[in-house]
């Protein structure tokens, strides 16, 4: 389990110590190498820099390293190398001791085909992650907007601040977001909802671009996101990291700050988040009432009471008001006409505020977790895993006589979670994994609105069992898994005909899934993988019952409550490869097909209220098929520079009605050039990368099927110089970067704002990250 | 050792799954209807001929709210050359008692503006009140006719207009921007 885990976060250490035996002199020597984790070839030029004496060695030509003249005792190493993330290391040195460090360097060149979680197991899907270091030069990002650089992921976004993923062209209700191994609850049915968690806390964020992960519970029709924090290093000294931002645009500020420290009684971390920012800046004009703010941290306690029994303790608050562009807040269809006729949105400023007023979102939401695993033998292993959320939203509009203070939606939300797992790691490297879940949801409106609430209350009762098994050989990998899930929901809901009334429904769902997967690696270099899943899912509760007016988007939805749940065959295949350390490859195909697919379908009807005229939109079902790629190519030029491109593409399709499907990601281009200079002095890992970023017009959509056409392609720049130098016993990490450098003026089609405003202008950004 | 342990590991995870599914019951309980403040279902303008007589209402009536029930709309016909003060009143039928929403809107006066558009040839509305800054509401107005003829008349309240952009304190929408509260259009003959 260890080596998995160590795994996880990208490197690890093989320690053996001398047979020269105690010694009081300092005359004691650690040698070894220092190897590329995943080929194994050596690294020259690494710097291994000892903090307790303040001075290091480099590795030859043949990854070696020798430090001489110890004394014995307790050392903490820092271990660097330009294209790979900097890791920390603690030794005890009794005696001559020689070690071989493993160092994560293709994880720079190709989102590294990782072994996911500790428990590895999606070893088999594609899957990409940022780890820690990507974070940090990231950390004035939101979580969707950090996985955007993967190829085949966008973003939807409200604005600024709040985004949500999309894989493969799906999101919300059909992406799953799993925080800390536990489905992340809340509102993940509506398109202006934040997943909220707090990225910064995550020490590695995983992508997986596959076909169903089976053993989470969640309504995925095939990818998952993964937010995991690592576990705490055994180090018995207290660390820690400082990271700070600043943004020129919106003048946003952020401060994250993490503490550890283990002891073999209780090892604990502490993260807490702050950042604020003001109104966003287009090319030409400030988008009013688009600053955010948000307050988090978490707390994680382990403890191993006996060598086979191992706890966590995880707790996160996440808490954030985020606001909504005023010149969006629309009354009716002729607004939206007008404002989709106008250069600059109405409500537009000339002045730069902090402040944030109505329309805007507060949310809360609070992550309690208990996890215990139990090692029944070398080979087995027992985890049981509780979680309790507790989700607060409230969104407030533009209202009349004060009513902008109270919000115009207001849902609570509890869920419990709870899951058994049994792991067996068998002969001839088979792996059989086994497990049962229980979710209950409680979904609670607020009556503080003064408004019919848009979904209603509801309480789910999910039960799940899943079984995977999964063989590694050398050549040919091989996994299969089965999953059952049991849905029974109960809905308390108000009329939309007067007098009000209490109507109740029930539904129950029994759901089916199945996944298979290949891998073959026909060469060392050379792997293909294979995966084909079945998954369903059940139509969510916005797509049952929602009923009235979303002004938001200026339409009546209308859910329908005899929809049946969707069915998905997906099916990806990929080809992963490397020619002479020179030049990475990673292409993914897949192909998808749903059956009854729910979506909001627009309706010939035009309904009459005193507030004008309004479309009406229902939720339909169609039968759809996403088609799509992802290329990624890296080409190590020189040692020092590096070219990467990446590509995406991905058509929706609805086969019923002949018609593209709406709201799909455009096909993008990422072009990067990355340039790492020599140390100077001190300075390392200096570096200079500019990255272009084409997104192409959307333009399979019809006229017919939007208020507007969506917007051209367009094109960013941006740069980005770091660099890193150790400071004593500190390490320091410098970047700044540049985004839509050129100051482009664009719209993006997934962005709901594209009907009112453009998009961001130019923004600069310093990060600073003080490891210690 | 090694089973006893096991068995008491399952044990407490057993207990804690049946702890966590029996605890509460399965049905939400039923939920607290809101209380409606803020909805307008009826929208009445009437017209007063100067001179006397019986007053003209338009009406819009939406008794449930938007969604639900198709609204009833009443137009009306008025007399050639002649001048008619104008009085608007929104209600709020889903509340008992009625609701006023007008005096909602006149106390948020600088806040909310009436805009009347019309098809009607020679038809004229001109304000007839004033918030705390000086500039028109619609609340109450004056109308005017001159020859026979009919068409709409378009009445939009808007919230947080921009009162000071050009020409909206004339009475003219296309700049006023805010956010549409109100939309309702009413059939209206001159003869």
């Amino acid at each position: 389990m260890w080596k998995f885990n160590r795994l996880a976060i990208g490197f690890f250490i093989l320690l053996f110590s001398g047979t020269t035996g105690y010694s009081q002199n300092c005359d004691l020597q650690v040698s070894g190498f220092v190897k590329d984790l995943s080929t194994g070839a050596p690294i020259p030029y690494a710097n291994i820099y000892l903090k307790e004496i303040q001075s290091g060695v480099v590795s030859d030509t043949l990854g070696f390293i020798t430090l001489e003249s110890l004394c014995p005792g307790k050392y903490h190493l820092a271990v660097s190398h330009i294209g790979c993330e900097t890791i920390q290391l603690f030794l005890n040195i009794h005696g001559d001791t020689s070690l071989t460090i493993f160092l994560d360097h293709n994880s720079q060149l190709l989102d590294e085909v990782a072994v996911v979680g500790e428990s590895g197991s999606a070893i088999l899907q594609e899957s990409q992650s940022i780890n820690s270091e990507n974070i940090s030069r990231n950390t004035e990002k939101a979580l969707g907007e950090m996985l955007e650089n993967i190829a085949g992921v966008s973003t939807i976004r409200n604005g600024s601040g709040i985004s949500k993923p999309v894989v493969h062209g799906l999101y919300g209700n059909r992406l799953s977001i799993i925080n800390n191994g536990i489905t992340q609850g809340g509102q993940q049915w509506g398109v202006d909802h934040s997943p909220e968690i707090d990225a910064l806390a995550a020490n590695r964020i995983t992508v997986i671009k596959g076909v169903g992960a089976l053993e989470y519970q969640g309504s995925s029709l095939g990818s998952v996101v993964l937010v995991e924090p690592e576990k705490i290093n055994q180090e018995p000294h207290l660390h820690g990291e400082g990271r700070y931002f600043f943004e020129s645009n919106g003048l946003a500020n952020g401060l994250n700050l993490e503490l550890q420290r283990y002891h073999k009684s209780l090892a604990w971390r502490l993260v807490g988040t702050i950042k604020k920012s003001g109104d966003k800046r287009t090319s030409k004009y400030y988008l009013r009432n688009t600053g955010s703010e948000s307050a988090n941290f978490a707390l994680q306690l382990e403890k191993a009471w006996t060598k086979r029994i191992f706890t966590e303790l995880y707790f996160s608050s996440f808490n954030a008001n985020y606001g909504v562009l005023r010149g969006s807040h629309i009354g009716n269809l002729t607004d939206l006409e007008a404002a989709l006729e106008r250069d600059v949105p109405f409500f537009t400023e000339k002045k730069f505020s902090y402040s944030i007023s109505s329309p805007s979102q507060k949310v809360n939401h609070q992550l309690f977790k208990l996890h215990s695993k139990y090692s029944l033998s070398e080979k087995q292993e027992l985890q049981l895993t509780y979680g309790l959320q507790y989700d607060l939203r409230k969104e407030f509009d533009v209202r009349r006589s004060g009513r902008s203070e109270i919000p115009a939606l207001s849902l609570e939300q509890t869920s419990n979670f709870l899951e058994g797992k049994y792991s067996n790691y068998l002969a001839r490297n088979w792996v059989l994994k086994s497990g049962v879940q229980i979710n209950r949801i409680s979904n609670i409106n607020l009556p503080e609105t003064g408004i019919l609430p848009i979904i209603p209350d509801y309480i789910s009762n999910k039960l799940g069992a899943f079984a995977l098994l999964r063989n590694s050989g050398k050549k040919t990998s091989f996994e299969l898994a089965g999953r059952y899930d049991f849905e029974s929901r109960n809905v308390a809901a108000i009329s939309i005909s007067t007098p009000r009334e209490i109507v109740r429904y029930e539904a129950a769902f029994h759901n089916m899934s199945a996944m298979l997967g290949l891998a073959h690696k026909f060469t060392p270099e050379w792997k293909s993988t294979l995966n084909i899943g079945y998954k369903a899912r059940n139509p969510e509760i916005n797509e049952l019952y929602s009923n009235g007016l979303h002004q938001g988007v200026s339409g009546i939805e209308e859910g329908d409550p005899n929809l049946n749940r969707e069915t998905s065959i997906k099916s990806t295949l990929s080809l992963t490869g490397q020619v002479k350390n020179k030049l990475f490859v990673e292409g993914l195909v897949y192909l998808q097909y749903i059956q009854d697919y729910i979506y909001l379908s627009p309706q010939d009807e035009i309904r009459l209220t005193i507030r004008g005229a309004f479309p009406v939109f229902r939720y339909e079902q169609t039968d759809a098929q996403l088609t799509g790629f992802d290329i990624k190519t890296s080409f190590q030029a020189t040692d020092r520079f590096n070219v990467m491109g990446k590509y995406s593409f991905i058509y929706g399709y609805d086969r019923t009605n002949d018609l593209p499907l709406v709201f799909m990601p455009s096909n993008n281009l990422i072009a990067s050039f990355k340039y790492q200079f020599p140390s100077i002095g001190k300075i390392e890992k200096l570096e200079f990368e500019l990255n272009n970023r084409y997104v192409f017009e959307q333009k399979d959509v019809l006229p017919s099927q939007d208020f507007v056409a969506p917007p051209g392609s367009y094109y960013l720049l941006g740069a980005r110089l770091s660099a890193e130098r150790q400071l004593k016993k500190m390490r320091v990490s410098v970047h700044i970067k540049a985004e839509n450098l050129l100051n482009e003026t664009y719209r993006d089609y997934l962005n709901r704002q594209r009907y009112f405003a453009n998009d961001l202008g130019l923004n600069l950004i310093l990060g600073l990250r003080i490891s210690f | 050792m090694k089973s006893s342990r096991l068995i008491s590991f399952l044990c407490i995870s057993l207990t804690s799954v049946i702890g966590s599914t029996s605890c509460d019951k399965n049905e939400p309980e039923d939920p607290i209807i809101p209380n409606e403040e803020e909805v307008v279902t009826s929208f009445n303008f009437t017209l007063t001929p100067g001179g006397g007589g019986s007053p003209v209402v338009l009406s819009f009536m939406d008794l449930d709210g938007d969604g639900g029930n198709p609204p009833t709309i009443t137009g009306g016909s008025l007399i050639v050359n002649t001048n008619y003060s104008g009085a608007i009143t929104l209600l709020n039928e889903l509340e008992t008692p009625t609701a006023d929403i007008s005096l909602e809107i006149e106390e948020e006066g600088a806040e909310h503006q009436f805009f009347f558009e019309t098809t009607v040839e020679g038809l004229k509305v001109e304000y007839g009140d004033a918030d705390v800054n000086g500039q028109p509401i619609g609340l109450s107005t004056t109308i005017s006719t001159e020859e026979a003829g009919s068409g709409v008349l378009k009445i939009t309240l808007r919230h947080q207009p921009d009162k000071n952009a050009s020409g909206v304190s004339e009475g003219d929408i296309s700049n006023a921007g805010g956010e549409t509260d109100l939309e309702v259009t009413f059939n209206v003959e001159v003869q």
